[in-house]
């Protein structure tokens, strides 16, 4: 009995166990990179010549995927070639966690994308993130980046992170082939004119398209819109106040961004069921439909690239008109957002890597190749009108915002995006949903 | 309940059996079809462009006009880290798997057959592992297995090495569990008479244990397999960081979309194709469920 079925099976674990032994074997002759990292310069000194053949490798990590991934892998192509450092990128859209755990443990890449301003602060006052000042050539970087977004990277008076790509948000999209209205003068006029060229198309169609959708993140769409009229109609110190926590989700200011938001929902194509169900990418392909669904798509300047991949649209199909000025008083109030850039690990190979990137010559072939505007201003070489047009908003802002949500804590900025969908679902509930926002305001600030 | 089952055991014999059959294999085929219908929905559209996808559901894709084509297959299969990041799932997913369940099958059989001090307090200690969620685990082990521990973690293979342990310790503890379970069910005969032969618990576990056990490790082997396999997080967080060569095709398949979500056409057309191989082991090792072994044994 002991006979019968045994004797294939200790063959077949000796055969696993082979297999295991050829595996890790294969495993430790297939890395192609020897330690080539593994000297850790600790010697920060002047290594002061990035033309020169450095070698090494210089990791990086980032939430860019896609097209963004191979625009970033073009973008360091040329700084591989001239210094013979190998840059190994990984994208991932879960940096967070990875940022965490390694900021914890002391697993960093060399340099790696931030989540936002306020993991950038954290991360700079833990120490883990290197200051710049010393790496940069501080006069030619602040010369050459928009004040906004200097002060943005700054931390205690240190440069802890820098941007290296941006997008202008709260334009009004339009397809030129419907709207023939002009640019509208005002908000109030922006709004009678697409009440008129929907009534003129008929049928379903509304002024407004919008869509709020976005996984685990839904909501954030809506957060653009009340920060818009909130820049707009109450100005730049009652925005700042608000990111900082200091105005009441129930003041008057913020009150009144919500309903005219609520207003637009109630005139958005689908109604406010829609609105909830629909992403924001998709949001305006109705743009694009036989017969049209709507007349405008408030989105920032990245919702080109949907257009063209999901909404069948080709360029011409689109343009836009900035966002108009609600109170005169803060006219050329712009808000914007980026991806900030940071040290982890100081070595000769990420100082060389970081100056690389903040420089014109290394952000055109992004912007070149579409998708992105650049946070350099000698930068001009756009591919296409729209967004040669929006980099010109983005460099003549009279009052540059960064994304306020993104600014708040995190806490805070998730209630906001929560706030968003119930409020979409039922405005009625406007004054419980703002007195919740109050109670996660006194509490995510951190006293 | 035993009331119950009386009477259908009744019908079923005399006059039932056909249509009872009938209605049965009916209701596994609808669950069947309910269960398949999104996967159904997702292999359709990985064969449509985005644009239509966006624009309309995916049961309108099969009356004619047909608008399908390879565009989104041809994608992934261009990307030039695929074809490594595939080579590198199988660098992480094999010891990966081997390891743990051969560990749980020792472990097992010790706790089944072997008597010594402590045996159930050790055991119940191994099945409370279970309920930690391994996120939690993360930053110790990182530094364990990093720059202030034992440096595993890094750039250069260390790093594969590092991730067969994280996927072995977060794998035994149910592997354990699963064999201890099946092995302890084994006919006590059986051993009895091997150690009155004058077997071993070596040669009782080879000769024995195992050849009995093959069903449940072979079961095993595919949960702990499919569940390394489609392993993100672990190896965005131990290999992510520093070593991008080394990352796995589920990091490569994520990266295909952009950070907006949007290029999630290609997506799909990625789920499909790293399914092919975890299909492959699932068939390889189905025969293994159907043959059960003990109920012969004693006899034999």
């Amino acid at each position: 009995m002991i006979h019968l079925n045994s004797r294939g099976i200790p063959r077949a674990v000796t055969l696993l166990a082979t297999a295991a032994l050829a595996v890790a074997a294969c495993g430790g002759g297939a890395s192609p990179s020897p330690s080539a990292t593994a000297a850790p310069a600790e010697t920060p000194g002047p290594t002061e010549a990035p033309s020169a053949e450095l070698g090494g490798t210089v990791t990086v990590i980032g939430t860019w995927g896609g097209s963004e991934q191979e625009s970033f892998l073009a973008m360091v192509k040329p700084f591989e070639d001239q210094t013979g450092i190998d840059v190994q990128y990984t994208g991932t859209r879960d940096l967070n966690a990875v940022l965490t755990t390694g900021v914890a443990s002391g697993i960093l890449p060399d340099l790696a994308g931030l989540p936002g301003p306020g993991q950038m602060a954290e991360y700079a006052t833990a120490g883990a993130l290197k200051p710049l000042d010393e790496v940069l050539d501080v006069a030619t970087y602040k010369a050459e980046t928009g004040a906004g977004l200097v002060d943005l990277g700054t931390v205690d008076g240190k440069i802890a992170g820098v941007f290296i790509k941006a997008a202008v948000k709260g334009l009004i999209w339009y397809n030129p082939k419907i709207y023939t209205g002009g640019q509208p003068a005002s908000w109030d006029d922006l709004e009678s004119k697409g009440a008129a060229a929907a009534a003129a198309i008929g049928g379903d169609a509304r002024p407004w398209c919008t869509g709020i959708e976005s996984g685990a993140a839904s909501g954030w769409a809506g957060t653009d819109w009340i920060e818009d009229f909130v820049l707009r109609a109450a100005g730049p110190d009652v925005y700042d106040k608000w990111v900082a926590g200091e105005q009441k989700w129930t003041s008057p200011e913020i009150r009144s961004a919500f309903e005219s938001f609520g207003k637009v929902v109630s005139e958005s194509y689908g109604g406010s069921k829609n609105v909830n169900a629909t992403n924001f990418g998709d949001a305006g392909n109705p743009l694009f439909a036989n017969p049209p669904g709507c007349v405008f798509l408030h989105q920032a300047s990245f919702i080109t690239d949907f257009f063209q991949k999901q909404g069948g649209a080709k360029p011409g199909d689109y343009d836009f008109y900035p966002f108009p000025d609600i109170n005169p008083a803060y006219t050329g109030a712009v808000e914007g957002a980026g991806d900030l850039f940071g040290m982890f690990n100081d070595t000769p190979q990420a100082r060389a890597l970081i100056k690389y990137l903040v420089t014109a010559d290394a952000q055109a072939i992004w912007v070149g190749r579409g998708g992105a505007l650049s946070a350099n201003k000698n930068v001009t070489n756009y591919p296409d009108d729209v967004s040669k047009r929006s980099a010109e908003i983005l460099a003549n802002a009279k009052v540059f915002r960064f994304d306020a949500s993104d600014l708040m804590p995190a806490a805070m900025n998730e209630a906001f995006w929560a706030g968003i969908v119930a409020y979409v679902q039922d405005s009625s509930k406007l004054d419980s949903i703002l007195a919740d926002l109050d109670t996660t305001q006194s509490s995510a600030y951190g006293g | 309940m035993t009331p119950f089952d009386r009477p259908i055991e009744r019908t079923s014999g005399r006059r039932g059996r056909p249509s009872r059959k009938v209605v049965l294999n009916l209701i596994v085929i609808a669950i069947m079809v309910l269960w398949l219908v999104p996967t159904f929905g997702l292999l359709f559209n990985s064969f449509r462009p985005a644009v239509d996808v966006s624009g309309s559901g995916w049961w309108t894709s099969l009356v004619p006009p047909w608008n399908f084509n390879l565009d989104n297959y041809r994608h992934v299969l261009s990307q030039n880290d695929i074809g490594e990041a595939f080579v590198n799932s199988l660098f992480i997913t094999i010891p990966s798997t081997i390891i743990p369940v051969a560990v749980a099958a020792f472990a097992a059989y010790a706790f089944s057959w072997m008597s010594f001090r402590g045996r159930d307090l050790l055991f119940v200690v191994i099945v409370g592992l279970l309920v930690i969620p391994l996120q939690t685990t993360f930053i110790p082990l990182l530094r364990l297995l990093g720059p202030q521990g034992i440096e595993l973690l890094g750039p250069g293979v260390g790093s594969f090495v590092a991730i067969w342990f994280a996927h072995a310790g977060y794998g035994l503890p149910f592997a354990i569990y699963l064999l201890r379970n099946y092995m302890g069910g084994l006919p006590r005969e059986v051993f009895e008479s091997a150690a009155i032969d004058g077997a071993s618990h070596v040669t009782a576990f080879f000769r024995l244990a195992v050849p009995m056990s093959v069903p449940a490790i072979a079961s095993l082997a595919i949960f702990q397999f499919l569940f390394v396999w489609n392993d993100l997080l672990v190896a965005l967080i131990f290999i992510g960081a520093t070593n991008a060569p080394n990352l796995p095709l589920t990091v490569a398949v994520a990266n295909l979309s952009n950070s907006l979500g949007g290029e999630w056409q290609f997506l799909m057309a990625a789920a499909f194709l790293s399914m092919i191989l975890p299909l492959a082991v699932f068939f390889a090792l189905q025969r293994y469920f159907v043959r059960g072994i003990t109920g012969g044994a004693v006899k034999g």
